[in-house]
């Protein structure tokens, strides 16, 4: 409720004058945007007394909407990354200041010219322990309906992640994954295709998996954590886990620049970063955030898995995104 | 009857004098006209002018496919929407009126909860975990839950249960206004009761079910919310499909031509709609 008045106010603020005092950031919404505006906003308030006012979620055609109209009301955005990179292609994003973002600590993952990582994530297999037996343990397992019985859930949208586990499943090596194979992912996933319910948002992940409705899944790992926390009884397996980074970016024209590039600075900072990671369950992209976090927070992030980690590659999606869209529409719509 | 006169003018959208209509014209240049034809420009414009996008809209067999199961979708909403609502609106219409307003109210009362809300309660009540399967298998009717749900069924319940009130008002309007003395005639000629119902008071309800009807098909190829959550994949609606093209990938052009095609077959259907409403309409009934 906070956030769609913030949201509205921020609308109304930004049709009326920008102000050098405030600034609006916008995120995807729920628990995710609830802990950046604890973590980074309402501290970066505090100490520089610039006003962040919360809108969202994040829609890329409002965004591109807003540059091309050159009225851009928002300052700093959420984005995924693989967006980001043909975002800064199309002219549509602000060179980073790195002047007053410090850069050093920042995992070269997760940054680039125009944008600075938020947090990063992992897709995991979870499972409902109630409705399955045995421990998934890989990817191919979530293929292998004779062995595991029961719906499967996946993310619904062309996006990088489903077509990768699809290909490893099938048994490439993950340093072989790129460029994917696309033939041979929709041929395996063809083999389970009448068992997949499709999720389109992290909080209908959780509800198919919480309720038995999907007996397993491929999940973000921070909605998972959000799951044990909440006592549901899921497994998890971190095997082949695949990471994926969103962004921070500020759109061409934003009209408190100054603003955002100082919010970056504290958003990215190692106790921004780990303030963050310790109530979403998502990892730091800053490296010397770890030092600053409880050491059974650091064991839950995807950070403390990196063996047999994927790093999913967001620059061969940001240059093949509609290709492979056409393509998933096509195939998911048959 | 003049309530019923009432109603047709209303649906016609055709103003009282025209003097007082130019507000009304007004706005519905600056919010209707205005935008739809930015959105005409754009499908032939973005990014380049020419007639590539509807090119690639009808030569995709994605979006054909994706267009053909939106009137799929409307059209088994529609019938069966007609067919659920026929008993209820024959029921109101016959109620004493005192009790008919209180049906009345629940029906409209439904309306005002929210849609997304409405859709969710869909969603605990018929997955497969859901409320009905469990109550069926746990009454040993069923072994294996049923799939009402991620197909076309979950999004015909759903949709149905939505339209269902913007089918009975026309309907409850038109048969209200059938003299049920007509059926006792009948009756008393001889007509057993389905022979009443199909020579009688189906024939003369047909306008009603005509603007209903039609009204529910019109609404239901936009519906974007309910086939989204209870619908599977490959019964996408066309809202949503227009969605992300735009949203996801961008292509304005493309998810503007997908936006105008879809509003030229709308605007089709209504002047249909006016056709069939306008030739039933009484004499000097405007």
């Amino acid at each position: 409720m906070k956030l769609i008045l913030a949201g509205v106010l921020a609308g109304l603020l930004a049709a009326t004058a920008a102000k050098a005092d405030e600034m609006v950031f916008t995120s995807w919404g729920g628990t995710t945007q609830e802990a950046q505006t604890k973590s980074w906003a309402e501290p970066f308030t505090a100490s520089s007394g610039i006003k962040v006012l919360q809108d969202g979620p994040t829609d890329y055609g409002k965004l591109k909407a807003m540059v091309d109209a050159k009225n851009v009301t928002w300052d700093v955005v959420d984005v995924e990354m693989d967006f980001a990179i043909k975002a800064a292609k199309d002219g549509l994003l602000e060179p980073i200041d790195f002047a007053v973002v410090p850069k050093d600590a920042l995992d070269p993952r997760f940054s680039n010219e125009h944008a600075v990582g938020s947090f990063y994530y992992s897709f995991v297999l979870a499972w409902n322990k109630g409705a399955v037996s045995g421990e998934p343990t890989s990817w191919a397992d979530m293929f292998d309906t004779k062995k595991f019985p029961g719906k499967r859930t996946f993310y619904k949208w062309s996006a990088p992640g489903v077509i990768e586990i699809a290909l490893l499943a099938d048994g490439v090596p993950a340093d072989k994954l790129y460029p994917l194979d696309l033939e041979r992912a929709f041929k395996k996933l063809d083999t389970i295709k009448s068992d997949i319910v499709w999720w389109g948002g992290g909080a209908e992940s959780q509800q198919l998996i919480a309720s038995g409705e999907a007996a397993f899944g491929q999940l973000w790992n921070g909605r998972v954590f959000a799951l044990e926390k909440d006592g549901a009884d899921v497994g998890v397996s971190w095997n082949q886990n695949l990471t994926a980074a969103d962004v921070l970016v500020v759109p061409k024209g934003a009209k408190n620049k100054d603003g955002a590039m100082k919010f970056l600075a504290a958003a990215t900072s190692p106790t921004g970063q780990a303030k963050f990671a310790e109530a979403s369950g998502y990892a730091p992209i800053n490296t010397k955030a770890k030092a600053e976090m409880p050491a059974d927070v650091v064991k839950g992030l995807p950070d403390a898995h990196v063996d047999g980690q994927i790093n999913l590659d967001m620059h061969y999606w940001a240059e093949h995104r509609d290709e492979i869209a056409t393509r998933w529409y096509a195939w998911q719509t048959k | 009857m003049t309530g019923t006169a009432f109603r047709r003018r209303s649906l016609a959208g055709l103003p009282a004098g025209s003097a007082g209509a130019l507000p009304a014209l007004t706005l519905v240049g600056l919010f209707f006209i205005v935008p739809v034809v930015a959105l005409l420009l754009r499908s032939v414009t973005d990014p380049e002018p020419g007639l590539q996008n509807y090119a690639a809209l009808f030569g995709s067999g994605t979006y054909v496919r994706v267009f053909l199961n939106t009137f799929l979708v409307a059209a088994v909403v529609t019938v069966v929407t007609i067919v659920v609502a026929f008993p209820v609106a024959w029921m109101l219409a016959i109620m004493p009126p005192a009790l008919g307003s209180i049906v009345f109210g629940i029906i409209i009362l439904s309306m005002w909860t929210n849609l997304l809300t409405r859709t969710y309660a869909w969603m605990v009540l018929l997955q497969r975990t859901g409320v009905i399967n469990r109550a069926l298998v746990g009454l040993g009717i069923i072994h294996e839950p049923l799939p009402l749900i991620n197909n076309l069924t979950g999004v015909t319940i759903g949709m149905v249960y939505i339209m269902l009130p913007f089918m009975i008002l026309p309907l409850v309007g038109t048969l209200r206004a059938i003299d049920p003395m007509t059926l006792r005639a009948a009756s008393l000629c001889g007509a057993s009761p389905l022979q009443a119902f199909r020579r009688i008071l189906l024939p003369l309800s047909l306008p009603g079910i005509a603007a209903g009807g039609l009204m529910v098909f019109v609404m239901s190829l936009g519906y974007f919310v309910t086939p989204a959550l209870l619908g599977g994949t490959s019964n996408m609606m066309l809202a949503e499909m227009i969605a992300q093209t735009v949203q996801s990938l961008l292509n304005w052009g493309l998810g503007s031509a997908a936006a105008f095609v879809l509003l030229v077959v709308t605007m089709a259907l209504y002047a249909i709609q006016l056709r069939i409403v306008g030739a039933r309409r009484p004499a000097g009934g405007l």
